[in-house]
């Protein structure tokens, strides 16, 4: 548990810093990208992949995200409706 | 006598191939069968004083030819037209066509690292080429700048101006002023120290680099932090192509934002940032420079085109530099020296109540000292501003300014800043819609008086912001496009729409004007793209397709 907290917060600091001016601040205003509370929370190995490699306009990350960066930033996504009750 | 006849036949050859010079250059506008410069000329007025397209004719004004650009990415370049060539350029590729017959002569492709976009804030794009000498230049997303054989595509040069990876990419088209071929940066959303370079045309070698932040001991240091260093890291952009006066030997440089947004670890003024240099191309010298935002907190930049014109204030005629600057005030400059003669607000502005006229300072309000103290705060305008990059022009015919302004707040707020990664956002900043009133304008069409800033009219947008340049023309017409693919004509006098094309993507381009053998055409480039499409894709994604290409038209004949 104290593991999935230190992976959310990690996530959310790299969502905060590269993916929120796409993606939208705290993933709330989703204008320039996909609205991220929408991804399925099933598909884990799409959103690895998508991220490390890149999807229509958005650039691969995985030059510069570690695998348990991306791993963070799922974490995050799929949590962030418990954190910030949307 | 025999080298006598052999420089002429040289010299001969020269004008042959088709050597642009310098007074070539000097004088775009004036031959209205090429455009030469960024902005239609060095003044960038996007005035073209053609009058065959006019307010009876424009309804005969048809497509000639259309041709893919091949690239999803978006069109943003303004086309350069010499000799019966055009050369557009996009992130992908530059191609020349003839403008005859609308079909590709040469095409040059660039192949940049996929994950080059990873440091692009503001959409995979290219804002044009230069022309010199029988060169086509260009800058590239990794942040190299190219020299072409203007008639073979071949690849003459190509210099580095930076490393990517560190958060520096190049989309604006380059500027020849005195000989010297200008280039600026973009990059401050990741924490670049900006420059403007100057290189030899000739072979791409460095003659000068002006960093837009001085360095410890240099003048304007002294409006960074001592105990840090922010100024290493301080953003700085130069990523909009400056104008010139041949005259005054100047030219005129926008300068772009302050690095982080958020403020807290940069107190000063932080020069040069948000602010205009006026520079010496020889030697890439500052002659002066003005300061629009200072400590810029609210992205507010001053990238944006400087209009070079003749006003008549007081009764005196002034040549001034004006700018619609992102932070909602329109400023109008005594371009010599520098010295602020006019600054009102064009749109609804929150953050500062005026500007000063004698400290030429912004009077910032309650609501500046919220942001500063990290509060969520409604925001006039938004970091996108009243105005972001496309273009106005202006016309000497009518006095007047036209632009396709923004009519947004935004609930803004600065969070704690985290240190500096190399290549990453360095932003720090939450920046969330505000509820809209029904009806409420996103945006506008409009002409301001630039001493006023007083609307001759005004045509508000509710759906889609317009994020393509003006061009006005003789013929008493302005042309813009909209993100929805319409290429328009307006009236210039009313704004009433008199003619409209609706093109296969989405227009955030710059409309250009000229003749061939007596005929009046108009070239624009459709594609959606650019920071727009960035901040609008999922509004926009079931409406407009990606996908680039030129458009151009001409009156149908009787």
């Amino acid at each position: 548990m104290a593991q999935d907290a230190q992976k959310l917060k990690a996530g959310a600091e790299i969502y905060e810093r590269n993916c929120s001016p796409c993606h939208g601040a705290r993933m709330m205003d989703p204008q320039g990208a996909s609205d991220l509370r929408k991804f399925p929370h099933d598909q884990r190995e799409r959103f690895l992949n998508s991220v490390t490699k890149g999807k229509n306009q958005m650039p691969p990350w995985g030059g510069l995200l570690k695998p348990e960066d991306v791993e963070a930033l799922w974490v995050y996504v799929v949590n962030a409706e418990s954190v910030y009750g949307h | 006598m025999r080298r006598l006849a052999a420089a002429a036949a040289s010299l001969l050859a020269a004008a042959l191939a088709g050597a642009q010079t310098l007074d070539d250059l000097k004088n775009d506008g004036k031959n209205t069968d090429n455009i030469l410069t960024y902005g239609m000329g060095y003044a960038q007025q996007r005035y073209s004083p053609l009058a065959q397209v006019n307010k009876t004719t424009v309804k005969r004004l048809v497509p000639v030819w259309n041709l893919s650009l091949d690239n999803n990415w978006g069109e943003q370049a303004q086309p350069i037209v010499y000799n019966g060539v055009m050369y557009v350029t996009n992130a992908r590729a530059t191609v020349a066509i003839d403008v005859a017959t609308g079909k590709q002569i040469w095409k040059q492709t660039l192949d940049w690292p996929a994950d080059t976009p990873r440091v692009v804030c503001c959409g995979v794009s290219n804002k044009g080429a230069a022309i010199y000498n029988g060169k086509v230049y260009r800058t590239t997303l990794d942040a190299f700048v190219v020299a072409y054989d203007a008639k073979t595509g071949k690849e003459i040069w190509k210099s580095k101006a930076a490393e990517w990876k560190d958060g520096y990419s190049l989309t604006v088209a380059p500027l020849v002023a005195n000989g010297v071929l200008i280039t600026g940066i973009s990059g401050a959303e990741y924490g670049i120290r900006g420059f403007i370079d100057g290189w030899d045309p000739e072979t791409g070698k460095q003659l000068w680099r002006r960093y837009t932040i001085p360095a410890r001991g240099e003048k304007g240091n002294e409006t960074w932090p001592k105990d840090n260093n922010a100024w290493e890291i301080g953003g700085g952009s130069a990523w909009i192509t400056g104008s010139y006066d041949p005259a005054l030997d100047l030219v005129y440089w926008g300068i772009g934002n302050p690095a982080p947004w958020a403020s807290q670890s940069r107190p000063g003024d932080n020069l040069y940032t948000s602010s205009v240099l006026a520079i010496r191309p020889k030697t890439g010298e500052i002659a002066w420079h003005y300061q629009f935002t200072p400590n810029d907190a609210y992205d507010y930049d001053a990238c944006w085109e400087l209009i070079l014109a003749d006003l008549n204030v007081g009764g005196k005629p002034r040549k001034v530099a004006m700018q619609l600057n992102r932070n909602g005030f329109l400023y109008v400059l005594d371009r010599s020296d520098g010295q602020l003669i006019s600054a009102k607000a064009y749109e609804k502005v929150n953050w500062a109540s005026g500007v000063d006229m004698k400290t030429g300072r912004p009077v910032e309000t309650d609501i500046a000292k919220s942001i500063r103290d990290m509060k969520a705060t409604e925001h006039w305008p938004s970091t996108r501003g009243a105005k972001n990059w496309e273009h106005a022009a202006f016309s000497p015919q009518t006095g007047l300014l036209y632009a396709n302004t923004l009519h947004e707040g935004r609930m803004y707020k600065h969070l704690e800043t985290k240190p500096y990664k190399a290549g990453e956002r360095y932003m720090f900043i939450e920046n969330l819609p505000l509820a809209r009133a029904a009806g409420e304008p996103v945006g506008h069409m409009e002409a301001i008086d630039p001493l006023t800033a007083e609307k001759k009219w005004r045509v508000p947008l509710t759906e889609f912001q317009n994020w393509s340049a003006m061009l006005a023309t003789g013929g008493g017409l302005v042309f813009t496009g909209k993100e929805t693919g319409e290429f328009i004509a307006l009236d210039a006098d009313t704004g009433k729409q008199l003619w409209q094309f609706q093109t296969g993507s989405g227009i955030n381009a710059m409309p250009v004007t000229f003749t061939q053998g007596g005929r009046q055409y108009v070239t624009v480039l459709s594609g959606v793209g650019g920071l727009y499409w960035n901040i609008a894709r999922e509004q926009l994604k079931d409406k407009v397709p990606p996908g680039g290409s030129v458009w151009t038209f001409a009156l149908m004949p009787d």
